[in-house]
């Protein structure tokens, strides 16, 4: 048997701005107790002033779900129960993928259900969506808090950029 | 049509093409026929270049890492702990933190794998870990014990160097601890002095109560079957035994994860067996604990560093350097800056005037003394004057032919009070001797004595009745014995019977009492004689106590704090002997 069909695990996905660099991708896999499991990252991807002007707003929502979203969720060995993204135009990877992917925002900013100290809104408008979402994460939301893991893949991004 | 392209964008047609009219010729004047006519015409219409866009479709390269699965599986979460008595605290004084604080893993510098600093940096906080992987605590850690373990945890060499008292061995223990959770330690060896293994494995059994340790002790066959254990991931050993099974430990081919020492200033000397024998253990990773990492000398330091990173340090390094590259290995914290609820230690200095027996007695011993020395000339030694100082700190303690002692009297008076309010006081001699007719005059306050000459079990068993029994009022303690380890945080009162040669070990015996979980203030007598040896001793270590403070935050220091032999001949107002270089 595999790992990715023992190992319980959840999806961190987010972006970080360089000014210098562009932007970085980070996924981070944890285990129900906020382990890392895997972790990737992209190169940095800097759009010109032609792309921006191209793109229009379609721009953040084709590098965020496309460019770099669905490339890391490609890149991963394991198959998270649920993907959570503290940048909203990382809902554009829903189009990209099977997973189920989900905001996560201050408890206090969010509609969503509270979780923690986090708010997270997940892609389907009904109850019983909303209901598997919150049973998926149950786990994880006793162990952490669910904007912690976005700090880590913030601080590794960090210190790649020094390395 | 012909269509001639050309660099310069010039176009050839012929007149046909552009239906220009025929030119009208004179047959009888030109018989040739016409020939049509070019026109080159440039046309300023250059066709557009096309500008290719590059459209976001490449993929970025992803770098990937991997964890692999944890060796010990997460557990449900637990309910949240009400927060509880602080670490080390026998009676609770102070607080946890109301909001929880969050304390990060940080790789060090040495670490230079961007994989492996990752793994650290990717880690949940401390706290969650803790949390998520069950370990319990009997009390609550301070918040600055668990930066003392997130300190530990990623470091191959590490000192941690807190002030005696601040619970260096739980945070060593639930370090060690956290390592075999995680299985990225096995088989871990702690030494320690002799007389703190009982402590060492009460500590244990308390910080890390899942974790099986076997204590190598007994005769050789029994050490050898004791060091061969397999499947015991805790070890304790004494210092004398690990150099005594140095071979054994060799030929059995062990290696360790972990070696954890205590006390580590005991490999202070470089060339000892004792720091000889640590140092040949295999071990991938080496924390020493110390209260004094710079005992006398800066040299101290790069003794220590043998053990915990070999190379890392050396002698021809100045203290500033030396602080700059042991930075990143070293965790110091003074109780003044964590412990800001810790109580107050109260410092006095008793000056006590001599009786008249002993000042008598005194007299003649120092005049003696000097002329002999003086006597001697270039050939006095060290030696020679060392006598003649310990054998004037026994006369200011008790006058050899009278007993009279003034510092007695005056301990006697301040014991009174001490008893009367149901306070406990130690009280610190370096001589077995002077505690011996201490515990004989003094037997009204139920005096116990604790020094070297006891046994392991005589010792605990004073510890264990000064505790619980409340007529003892008073722990008579050899600095030897009694200055390291001991946690006697219920007393009060602190006699420096008569004062050591070095600042830091008068430190470590106070703080026996004065250290986390102590109940209200620590009141700290020094008995000083008044116009003795004892007075102009205090005055040079005055002048050196701040030496390893000073090399700790990277500045400049002298290069001994301890007494040289100048020093030592300066006490008698005597020149140093100079001789020829050997």
């Amino acid at each position: 048997m595999d790992q990715a069909a023992t190992t319980t695990a959840y999806g961190f996905l987010t972006t970080v701005e360089s000014p210098t660099h562009g932007l970085f991708g980070g996924y981070l896999l944890v285990d129900p107790a906020g382990r890392p499991l895997e972790f990737h990252c992209t190169a940095p991807v800097k759009v010109s002033r032609a792309q921006q002007i191209l793109y229009g707003a379609t721009l953040h929502g084709h590098l965020h779900g496309r460019q770099i979203g669905a490339t890391l969720l490609a890149a991963a060995s394991l198959q998270p129960r649920v993907v959570l993204t503290d940048v909203e135009a990382m809902l554009s990877v829903r189009a990209h993928t099977t997973l189920p992917v989900a905001l996560v925002t201050a408890a206090d900013a969010g509609t969503g259900s509270a979780s923690g100290a986090a708010g997270v809104t997940g892609p389907g408008g009904d109850e019983a969506a909303s209901e598997t979402l919150r049973t998926a994460i149950e786990p994880l939301v006793a162990a952490v808090d669910l904007r912690e893991p976005f700090e880590r893949i913030r601080a590794a991004i960090d210190e790649a950029q020094r390395h | 049509m012909t269509v001639s392209r050309t660099t310069d964008h010039l176009h050839s047609w012929t007149a046909a093409d552009l239906a220009l009219p025929p030119v009208a010729v004179a047959l009888a004047l030109d018989p040739r026929l016409p020939v049509p006519a070019t026109l080159r015409l440039p046309i300023d219409t250059a066709v557009p270049a096309v500008v290719r866009l590059p459209i976001l479709e490449a993929a970025p390269s992803v770098t990937s890492f991997s964890f692999g699965p944890p060796a010990a599986p997460a557990l449900p979460p637990r309910p949240k702990p009400t927060p509880s008595a602080p670490a080390h605290a026998a009676a609770t004084r102070g607080s946890p933190p109301a909001a929880p604080k969050r304390t990060r893993v940080v790789p060090p510098r040495d670490v230079v794998k961007l994989s492996e600093r990752f793994f650290f940096l990717l880690q949940p906080d401390l706290e969650t870990l803790l949390e998520t992987s069950r370990l319990e605590f009997p009390r609550q850690p301070f918040p600055f014990q668990f930066d003392g373990m997130a300190f530990l945890l990623p470091r191959h060499g590490a000192v941690l160097a807190d002030e005696m008292g601040l619970g260096k061995s739980m945070q060593a223990i639930s370090a060690l601890r956290l390592l075999v959770r995680s299985g990225r330690a096995r088989r871990v060896l702690v030494v320690c002095p002799k007389g703190l293994v009982s402590n060492w494995a009460r500590e244990l059994a308390d910080w890390a109560p899942e974790l099986v340790v076997a204590t190598i002790e007994g005769e050789q066959g029994r050490r050898r079957w004791q060091w061969s254990l397999a499947d015991v991931p805790v070890k304790l050993a004494n210092y004398e035994v690990v150099v005594r099974d140095r071979e054994l430990v060799a030929d059995l081919g062990l290696e360790f994860d972990l070696v954890v020492l205590d006390e580590a200033q005991r490999i202070k000397n470089r060339s000892s067996q004792t720091s000889q024998a640590v140092r040949t253990l295999r071990r991938s990773r080496s924390w020493a604990l110390t209260g004094t990492p710079v005992e006398n000398r800066a040299e101290d330091l790069v003794s220590l560093f043998e053990f915990v990173a070999p190379g890392h340090l050396h002698d021809r390094m100045s203290p500033k350097a030396l602080g700059a590259a042991a930075a990143d290995h070293v965790l110091r914290r003074t109780k003044d800056k964590v412990l800001t609820d810790m109580p107050p230690r109260l410092n006095r200095d008793e000056r006590i005037e001599l009786s008249p027996e002993q000042r008598e007695t005194y007299r003649l011993a120092e005049e003696e003394g000097v002329l002999r020395l003086s006597a001697l000339g270039n050939e006095a030694t060290i030696q020679n004057v060392f006598e003649l100082v310990l054998r004037l700190k026994q006369i200011c303690n008790f006058d050899t032919a009278t007993g009279a002692s003034a510092k007695l009297e005056c301990l006697e008076a301040e014991l009174e009070e001490v008893q009367a309010s149901g306070r406990k006081a130690l009280v610190f001699s370096q001589w077995v001797e002077t505690l011996g007719r201490l515990e004989k005059r003094l037997t009204r306050f139920g005096a116990l004595a604790y020094h070297g000459g006891m046994s392991t079990v005589a010792r605990d068993e004073a510890i264990r009745r000064f505790r619980h029994e409340k007529r003892h009022s008073v722990l008579l303690l050899s600095y030897g014995a009694g200055a390291v380890g001991l946690n006697l945080q219920f007393s009060q009162y602190v006699f420096l019977f008569d004062r050591w040669w070095n600042p830091a070990v008068e430190d470590q015996a106070i703080n026996r009492a004065h250290r986390i979980g102590a109940a209200g203030a620590v009141t700290v007598t020094r008995y000083l004689s008044a116009g003795t040896i004892e007075e102009r001793i205090d005055e040079v270590l005055r002048t050196k106590r701040d030496l390893s403070d000073t090399i700790l935050s990277q500045a400049e220091a002298p290069a001994s704090s301890g007494l040289t032999a100048d020093d030592l001949f300066a006490l008698f107002k005597l020149a140093p002997p100079r001789r020829a270089a050997a």
